[in-house]
């Protein structure tokens, strides 16, 4: 069957630093419509540049066709279905039309421990301007974090009147352990994974592959969030708590309207390419197929190399059972709201 | 900035365009491609704008400051002036 004439090359589509970073939609039926992704409401339908974002943030109360993926998927656009604001990150999908340039540079990156080292030094080097890192070790690098986020909630705690005794949380169980502003701070510390683990599945990157953090599906995301906590979360702590808001809905939404000023995203995106690329090099987040090979390098994928047809009955493909009829209102599947 | 403008087109081309640009009223559409994209999607235009007519206004470096394409029947094209570009309509 020949491509429909809309399917978009990978020539077709902006480069990812040209692209609005995220576009948020919540409650309402994302579909597609003469070939465009539209938003669907009582009220009205707006319809989304999907070429034009890089990640698109399903929020609670949507529902999305399938042939709404395949028109963002089609348009090198990730989808993560978040909670709400793009706090709590549920799942993420991605189309094959993106290139694994930034991938590969990471996983090249972080399995060379001399370069792997360098990353880790600049994510420090981040957060302490001035400071000169770029010979120090990872002990030294950890106690020093250590003394800043202790001089930090010192601070804060100074500032607000709430007092502060120690750090205290439970990994994975945010707002279960600890006094109020240590809850209220885990539960913020976990929305902002959320925000950041969408954005780093959207630009590319492996949520996985940590520099300083290893060993969790989400290191990344972790290494990435913690550059962030002390603009973000940690003062935001203390205000809830000292306010006496303290369960984690409070520290979603107030952390949410943080968000919501916009200036958060475009900043991580920034700063990931600014981490995982060398100087001056341009992000190619086309599709480059091809073949690994260990003396050339690449060879072109999509040929025959092989002296013989191989055999083609190699996938089985299972088709369900047939779905009962839709009721007539065109709200198949999903609870009604 | 980038301006397109479809008059009649068929069904499906401006939902499409909406992907990489966005329509402000009905058949114009605003954004800021780049030249690449931009000569990408003016062929699929030129291509299937069938009976309708498709304009592009795009930035260029000329003393204008942009330049313009055209695609379609019975549409008015751009025609140069010793350097300064104006329209002819076909007389019907």
């Amino acid at each position: 069957m020949a491509e429909p004439w809309w399917k978009a090359n990978p020539q077709d589509l902006y480069q990812l630093e040209d692209r609005i970073s995220s576009v948020y939609v919540e409650r309402c039926h994302i579909d597609r419509d003469e070939n465009a992704v539209v938003l669907v409401n009582k009220e009205r339908t707006v319809r989304i540049p999907a070429a034009f974002i890089a990640v698109l943030l399903v929020g609670p109360g949507t529902r999305i066709t399938n042939a709404a993926v395949a028109l963002v998927a089609d348009s090198g656009t990730a989808i993560c279905w978040v909670g709400e604001r793009g706090v709590r990150m549920y799942a993420a999908g991605m189309g094959p039309s993106r290139g694994s340039q930034l991938i590969l540079r990471q996983s090249w990156l972080v399995t060379r421990p001399k370069e792997r080292l360098s990353v880790a030094r600049r994510m420090y080097g981040k957060r302490f301007p001035g400071e000169d890192t770029s010979t120090l070790t990872m002990q030294q690098l950890r106690g020093r974090e250590g003394a800043r986020v202790r001089k930090l909630y010192r601070e804060h705690s100074q500032r607000t009147g709430v007092t502060w005794e120690r750090r205290e949380y439970k990994p994975g169980q945010p707002h279960a352990a600890g006094d109020d502003v240590n809850r209220v701070l885990s539960a913020a510390n976990s929305a902002l994974y959320g925000i950041c683990h969408s954005v780093i599945t959207g630009i590319g990157a492996s949520p996985a592959l940590g520099f300083v953090h290893t060993g969790s599906s989400v290191s990344f995301v972790l290494d990435i969030a913690d550059l962030y906590k002390a603009d973000y979360t940690i003062g935001l702590a203390f205000d809830l708590a000292k306010e006496g808001r303290v369960s984690e809905r409070d520290a979603r939404l107030a952390l949410r309207d943080r968000v919501a000023e916009g200036k958060l995203m475009p900043q991580i995106v920034r700063d990931i390419k600014w981490l995982l690329l060398p100087e001056d090099e341009e992000l190619i987040d086309r599709d480059l197929s091809g073949l690994w090979d260990e003396k050339q390098g690449v060879v072109e994928g999509g040929v025959n190399w092989g002296e013989e047809i191989f055999d083609e009955g190699g996938f089985i493909a299972v088709i369900g059972p047939e779905t009962p009829q839709a009721p007539t209102e065109g709200t198949a599947g999903g609870n009604p709201q | 900035m980038t301006v397109v403008v479809l008059i009649a087109a068929p069904e499906g081309l401006r939902g499409h365009l909406t992907r990489w640009m966005v329509e402000t009223a009905p058949g114009i559409f605003i954004g800021t491609p780049g030249k690449r994209v931009r000569d990408r999607f003016w062929e699929v235009l030129a291509e299937r704008i069938g009976d309708g007519q498709a304009v592009m206004a795009e930035p260029a470096k000329n003393e204008q400051g942009w330049a313009v394409r055209t695609a379609g029947r019975d549409r008015w094209k751009p025609v140069d002036f010793d350097g300064v570009m104006l329209m002819a309509r076909p007389r019907r």
